[in-house]
């Protein structure tokens, strides 16, 4: 057997096999618990459903890369409000496709977590050193000039002339030579998603990896957990094949928000409280397009590379975006020629977009007679809509203070595009639906909260269930709500406290 | 037996509307079929036509295949709503006629500037569905003129080469598919960490596939 990582090809008949530790994920919460695991000398088993990716298996085209590397293809949307949700299938989970924005959470965020879910070591203080250890690993650093590219930069001008603070994004990259291409796989190998990072690093440490495997079910008798069954899922399809049993002492679900609670609920575990697939939250978030005078090569850069966190307090953020030209052009307004004309302006573009806290949108995820696909409900709070809505404004400011000569919103009942800021005056005074916007939402939090009281949350502040004795979950489902900023390092940090604490107990 | 003329006569315009009249599918298309191409084909005319500020037009850029590409790389439930999407946009004419003399003939049918004006009041919509369904389309579209060479080195969005750097991943597994006796690499071939890499620019050699 390969003493890599086992792929698709390998599996010739049903299997068993026994650990003391089987992890379910390989995203950031997975990946970082397999690591500190399998370093403390624990027999670690490390289970992905989708496939690992060499540079070459990227597609450049990015409708077909979706296609490949995302959950349904990456249409999944919920219901209620519309939103669209990305969540990753491959080695390495959302850090292989995401813009590898690494952000503490703000001190003031985590001591709200702190007072309003009964948690008692989960502030800075107690997470700062697992961001250090996870920063230094990872190389996490703010992004050069050299390769911000001049639509990050105008980004720094724009905040610089309104007097609004800004900093270069920090990232888990080495060697990044800015080609935006986060969304569909880094080529150049600078990324550092837990496929090449602590992946690599839990097999040197002893761990196992088995890819393209889907656990259904998580194996419970009384109130302990003893392991995991599922099929092989062939790549890029979801045809099914052999049947597997892990075994193990300790299981950890690490499948992510969405997946997580589908596999308790199938399984019938830890659910007593109810909470499971409850209190679905995300970052919404909504984009523009500023038209510069000059050309800004937009596809050079890091795909994401200034921020703003300067209105973080009132509940959103601002960054600087890039995507596959097919997939954000969606929001561009017009048809024939008319849409001909707005897309020529691409070279001339940046893309700029706001993320809300959107603390009050609740939703839930429940799992689906057939099938692991989640079914998704989710509302868009009229409070928090507003809060997207001062996010948009904020932006067109910052396009105009950049010189921007015109803007397109992308809102349904605003004109297709500003010529000067007080045109777009009229954003602030029009009522808004929430319709009008097209959505999208790739953070997710909370659907297996963390809370002191078992009534009220799913695990406590070191992922471990309330309920069942030996199960733990480290996914962004664990965060009682949002973090205010980008979640993937403070998912980090907790899943790495977690691996600690299961290790001093195994 | 009137009712039964009625009947048959219903059968018959409905057989003529839903399946009499569209041209072969094309060689190359193995998802979609000859109708579905047809009405992304025209779609694709309407929303990317021919000249105006990017030269391509729909047709040159291969949206009909690469649609088909689209959906047949889709899962089960996926391929199923696209090509509902498909029929809705073709038909819905029943329901939201076009504009002009004969408004209610499947979409592909209609003259050049019906077609237009239908989309338009699609995309347009009070009704918010309504508005959704032609997103979805023209996103479709889009996603595959941006994945047309000509497309992107027009606008000088085409991906620049980037020289292979091999890593600890990259001796651990093979490529999506293969067997791990197909890896090529061995700790001989790692790239020394730290080496310098000049950031990409518009003066970079484009990406074969894109030249
Ligand atoms: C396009 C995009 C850009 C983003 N950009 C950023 C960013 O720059 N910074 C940031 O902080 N966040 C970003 N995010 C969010 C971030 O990537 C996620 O919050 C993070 O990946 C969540 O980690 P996780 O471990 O909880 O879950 P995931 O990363 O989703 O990992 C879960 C893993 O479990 C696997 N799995 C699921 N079900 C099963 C099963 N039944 N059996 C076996 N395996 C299973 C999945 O395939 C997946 O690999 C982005 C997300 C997206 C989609
Ligand atoms: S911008 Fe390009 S080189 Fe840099 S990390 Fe993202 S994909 Fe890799």
């Amino acid at each position: 057997m390969n003493a890599g990582v086992r792929v698709f090809a390998e599996y010739h008949r049903d299997f068993e096999d026994v650990c003391d530790v089987v992890v379910v994920g390989s995203g950031p919460g997975g990946a970082v618990v397999a690591y500190e695991l399998a370093r403390a000398g624990k027999d670690v088993v490390l289970v992905e459903e989708g496939p690992p990716f060499t540079p070459e298996d990227f597609e450049l085209d990015g409708a077909l890369s979706m296609a490949r590397t995302m959950r349904e293809g990456g249409l999944r949307t919920t219901r209620g409000t519309i939103m669209a949700t990305m969540q990753a299938n491959a080695l390495g989970g959302g850090s292989l496709v995401n813009s590898a924005i690494c952000v503490r959470a703000p001190e003031f965020t985590l001591d709200g977590w702190c007072d309003e879910f009964g948690l008692e070591a989960s502030t800075r203080a107690d997470l700062d050193p697992h961001y250090q250890a996870i920063e230094d690993f990872l190389g996490i650093a703010p992004t050069p000039d050299d390769v911000q590219g001049p639509r990050n930069l105008l980004f720094r001008e724009a905040c610089d002339a309104l007097g609004y603070s800004s900093e270069p994004i920090a990232r888990n990259v080495r060697g990044c030579v800015g080609s935006g291409e986060c969304f569909n796989g880094c080529r150049a190998r600078a990324k550092q998603s837990t496929d090449v990072s602590y992946v690599p690093a839990a097999i040197e440490a002893g761990a196992r990896v088995y890819t393209s495997l889907q656990v259904q079910n998580v194996l419970a008798s009384g109130s302990r957990v003893w392991g995991v069954t599922g099929r092989v899922v062939r790549p890029f399809t979801e045809e099914l094949g052999h049947r597997f049993r892990i075994q193990a002492k300790v299981v950890v679900l690490a499948a992510g928000c969405m997946a997580t609670p589908v596999l308790l609920q199938r399984s019938g575990v830890a659910n007593g409280s109810g909470q499971v697939g409850e209190n679905l939250q995300f970052h919404p978030g909504v984009a523009a397009m500023g038209v510069f005078p000059r050309e800004t090569q937009p596809q050079f850069g890091a795909t994401q590379g200034y921020q703003s966190l300067e209105f973080v307090r009132d509940g959103y953020k601002l960054e600087t975006l890039w995507a596959p030209p097919g997939v954000f052009a969606v929001r561009l307004p017009g048809l024939g020629f008319d849409l001909k004309r707005s897309l020529s302006m691409i070279p001339h573009a940046a893309i700029w977009d706001a993320i809300a806290t959107c603390n009050r949108s609740k939703g839930r995820v429940r799992a689906r007679r057939w099938g692991m696909d989640p079914s998704l409900r989710w509302r868009l709070d009229p409070k928090d809509l507003t809060i997207l809505v001062e996010g948009l404004w904020r932006l067109v400011e910052l396009f105009f203070a950049a010189g921007a000569t015109r803007v397109l919103p992308g809102v349904h009942g605003l004109p297709e595009e500003f010529r000067s800021l007080d045109e777009a005056r009229r954003i602030r005074s029009r009522e808004f639906r929430e319709t009008d916007f097209t959505l999208a939402g790739n953070h997710v939090f909370s659907t297996t909260r963390m809370h002191g009281d078992g009534r009220f949350g799913v695990v406590d502040e070191f992922g471990r269930c309330h309920e069942t004795d030996n199960l733990y979950i480290a996914d962004t489902g664990v965060l009682p709500r949002s973090p205010s900023v980008n979640p993937m390092l403070t998912l980090m940090a907790l899943a790495r406290r977690t691996g600690r604490q299961i290790a001093a107990r195994v | 037996m009137l009712g039964w003329i009625v009947v048959v006569a219903l059968a018959g315009l409905g057989f003529r509307r839903f399946s009499l009249g569209y041209p072969a599918r094309p060689v190359g298309a193995s998802t979609l079929g000859a109708r579905e191409i047809h009405t992304v084909r025209i779609a694709g005319r309407t929303i990317y036509p021919e000249g105006g500020a990017i030269a391509a037009s729909a047709d040159r850029a291969g949206l009909a295949l690469h649609a088909d590409r689209f959906v047949g790389a889709q899962t089960g439930k996926n391929r199923i709503l696209m090509r509902l999407l498909l029929v809705a946009i073709e038909h819905a004419t029943l329901v939201f006629p076009a504009p002009g003399p004969r408004g209610w003939r499947r979409f592909t049918a209609l003259e050049p500037d019906q077609r237009l004006a239908y989309l338009d009041a699609w995309r347009h919509s009070e009704l918010p569905a309504r508005r959704l369904v032609f997103v979805s389309l023209r996103a479709i579209l889009t996603m595959g003129y941006f994945a047309n060479p000509e497309v992107l080195r027009s606008l000088g969005l085409a991906p620049r080469e980037i020289p292979r750097v091999v890593t600890e991943a990259d001796l651990l597994w093979p490529a999506v598919g293969e067997h791990p006796q197909s890896i090529r690499f061995t700790r001989g071939d790692l790239t020394p960490p730290g080496d310098a890499r000049a950031p990409l620019g518009p003066t970079g050699t484009i990406h074969p596939d894109y030249r």
